[in-house]
């Protein structure tokens, strides 16, 4: 979040395309095909919700109301951030490590940690291992240097590149000048939430998601409850009418939109932000949601545990 | 994960090249933000993935003498084996209870992103199994050690003011267009080098402003240098705080002594007071309901900055006037400080500071392989 964007090291190093991350993946599959068989694992987005979800429940407050957030006073806000960071901690790492040699609990654990220091909300390193131990006590030493060796690796393999930049800010930014209410910042801020479960931050500069979310509020605007968990109804939405108006953002001379659309369209032809990655990601959204359909908490578990215990990862 | 085979140091930074190229980030577009949307889609850049290679170990440097002791680093003076370059070995201590330290977190990755020619370089970072180790960019002194040994009990002269406080407020003006307050400048935290050039340092308490603004600690800045605003106990500070150090640190250049040498938090803002006047809800509008504000503060009047500094000239006054502001949001910006006319006169000045260098040195410049 902090320094300039274009000039960021977020921005030189950690951008990647598809194809590079694609190729990444097929590498470590190819350098070790006997543990891809052996242990498989769920969709990566199956698993990072599954981590996402109870980092999100048990270790931080509940985040479906940011504006309230805002007016209660930033702390909050800045663990929400802290969250989102530790997130992208996780996704880079895993660009240069195959997660069957790693216990991924230690791995999330430890970001959380590092990502509370660096957003400088600092939790205890006797605290973050309690509530890991908590929730994960069959994958999580109590020795606490373990997390102090992790923390240790994990700026070493991020290169100490550790500024994150989060769409947050340029949705926050934009509110005024796009007049948002405050049920589209509420329901983009969970949907940018919702996009670190996905490559997306490794694919795509920051400001692209927020517009990617704004556009999502604004366009689709599903029922007002938070859609955490369940996915379906903005998926669906998403998928019956919303792809058609998606592509009107195209077209500056379509005649359907209605005119709180239009202006938003007007004010993208302006801004030259790229409308093609808007759109890659919102698709990318959409299969999030499908995919989530699918996600089973038993079914993670399982696969890891195996995993992590068969390979003697925890200890 | 597994520790096991992580225990080999480590280097974390790509080869010389990439870090020693000079980041035009000032002609990068400032934000991202669309009011000046770029011309064009800024390229996806190709994906460097940190390269592992050209591995630096402890090894690569030999440690020469120790140039000090911070709270939670000592720092070394070393050469490069390779290439003899001198360089800043900053070692970082772990600490079982708190992994790596939250104040080198912060200094290493935000010196990753601050390449500038007025913020000391950070080359590379070296992770050995229990330490840290950050190589610099080797600095002569630090600016009080320099106006102890330079200066005339202290005082600098004229021309070395102008180009050091051009140079300081370059480099805050640079952290701020990136979004970073410095919340620690002190002549301690500035570098010179024998090339006359003055660096920022030590950004140990320096942080990103993003979003949050009111959760600072308000206990940064050391006291002497520390603003009003963070003295009365203001959450909500922002870059206005290191205009403030800059101004403290300008007088300090013309008298060799701190211009508010507080004791206390309370001495610390009379010391201002009785110089600059007691702040009133009249001069400072919302003053009375900071955590810090007392009403029956003493009750000092405004004194003439130019009866305690007799060798400033009007124009320098009157910068350090700007800065010096007790209202934070009446202080000059470092950039528009940048501006002031008394900088002016400085590319004259400094072509008269080489010719004493030169000097100095013998008629010859300074080798220029030690930088």
């Amino acid at each position: 979040m902090a320094a300039n964007y274009w000039a960021s090291t977020q921005r030189r190093h950690w951008l990647f395309s598809r194809e590079k991350l694609a190729e990444i993946r097929e590498n470590f599959r190819e350098r070790d095909k006997v543990a891809h068989t052996q242990f498989p694992l769920p969709d990566q987005r199956l698993l990072n919700i599954y981590f996402s979800q109870r980092k999100r429940s048990e270790l931080c407050p509940p985040l479906t109301m940011p504006t309230e957030l805002i007016k209660l006073g930033k702390r909050m806000s800045t663990r929400q951030q802290a969250l989102a960071t530790a997130q992208v901690y996780v996704k880079r790492f895993y660009t240069k490590n195959e997660i069957r040699h790693t216990n991924p609990y230690l791995v999330v654990t430890t970001a959380f940690y590092l990502a509370c220091k660096m957003e400088e909300c600092p939790q205890h390193i006797r605290f973050v291992v309690g509530e890991a131990r908590g929730l994960w006590p069959e994958f999580i030493a109590p020795d606490v240097s373990k997390l102090g060796e992790c923390e240790f690796s994990l700026i070493s393999e991020m290169n100490s590149q550790l500024i994150v930049h989060h769409p947050y800010r340029t949705l926050s930014e934009l509110q005024p000048e796009l007049s948002l209410t405050s049920d589209e910042v509420a329901l983009a801020w969970s949907v940018i939430n919702d996009h670190y479960l996905t490559d997306l931050p490794l694919l795509y500069p920051p400001h692209v998601i927020a517009v990617m979310a704004i556009i999502v509020a604004v366009v689709f605007k599903p029922s007002q409850t938070s859609f955490h968990g369940s996915a379906a109804p903005l998926a669906s939405a998403m998928r019956d009418g919303g792809m058609n108006i998606l592509a009107a953002l195209g077209d500056k001379n379509g005649n359907g939109p209605p005119p709180r659309i239009q202006r938003l369209i007007a004010w993208l032809a302006e801004s030259e932000v790229d409308i093609k990655a808007v759109i890659e990601c919102t698709q990318e959204l959409v299969s999030l949601y499908e995919v989530w359909e699918q996600y089973s908490e038993k079914h993670c578990k399982e696969l890891l545990g195996r995993m992590v215990k068969s390979k003697n990862l925890d200890k | 994960m597994d520790g096991r085979d992580r225990s080999s140091s480590k280097t974390l930074q790509p080869p010389a090249a990439a870090y020693l190229e000079l980041i035009s980030s000032l002609a990068s577009p400032k934000s991202f933000l669309f009011r000046h949307p770029p011309r064009s889609t800024p390229p996806n850049p190709k994906p460097t993935p940190p390269s592992t290679m050209d591995k630096q170990q402890p090894s690569s440097f030999q440690q020469l003498e120790k140039l000090g002791e911070g709270t939670y680093a000592t720092v070394f003076k070393g050469r490069n084996r390779q290439t003899g370059e001198l360089v800043a070995l900053k070692e970082i201590h772990l600490d079982s209870e708190e992994g790596t330290p939250s104040t080198a977190i912060r200094e290493i990755s935000l010196m990753k992103e601050l390449k500038h020619e007025s913020i000391v370089s950070l080359y590379d970072v070296i992770h050995t199994e229990n330490k840290l180790m950050l190589v610099f960019e080797y600095m002569d002194k630090d600016l009080k050690k320099y106006m102890d040994t330079r200066g005339d009990r202290g005082q600098l002269d004229q021309a070395t003011i102008k180009s050091f406080m051009h140079q300081l407020l370059k480099g805050i003006a640079f952290c701020h267009e990136n979004r970073v307050l410095h919340r620690d400048l002190k002549p301690q935290n500035l570098l010179i080098n024998k090339k006359g050039q003055l660096k920022l340092g030590d950004f140990g308490l320096a942080r990103a402003f993003g979003i949050p603004v009111n959760t600072f600690s308000n206990e940064v800045v050391t006291l002497w240098y520390r603003a009003p605003d963070v003295l009365l106990g203001s959450r909500t500070y922002n870059t206005s705080i290191d205009i403030w150090s800059a101004g403290c640190i300008m007088a300090e250049l013309y008298t060799g002594r701190p211009l508010f040498p507080g004791t206390t938090n309370e001495d610390q803002l009379m010391k201002i007071f009785r110089l600059m006047g007691t702040p009133s809800e009249r001069s400072w509008p919302g003053i009375s309901q900071l955590p810090e504000y007392k009403p029956n503060f003493h009750v000092y009047a405004t004194q003439d900055l130019g009866i305690i500094l007799p060798q400033i000239d009007p124009l320098g006054l009157d910068l350090l006037n700007r800065m010096l502001q007790l209202r934070p949001e009446m202080r000059v910006s470092a950039h528009d400080a940048l501006q002031h006319p008394w900088f002016h006169d400085l590319p004259q000045l400094q072509a008269q500071l080489q010719q004493q260098m030169a000097a100095a040195y013998g008629g010859m410049v300074p080798p220029q392989q030690a930088y």
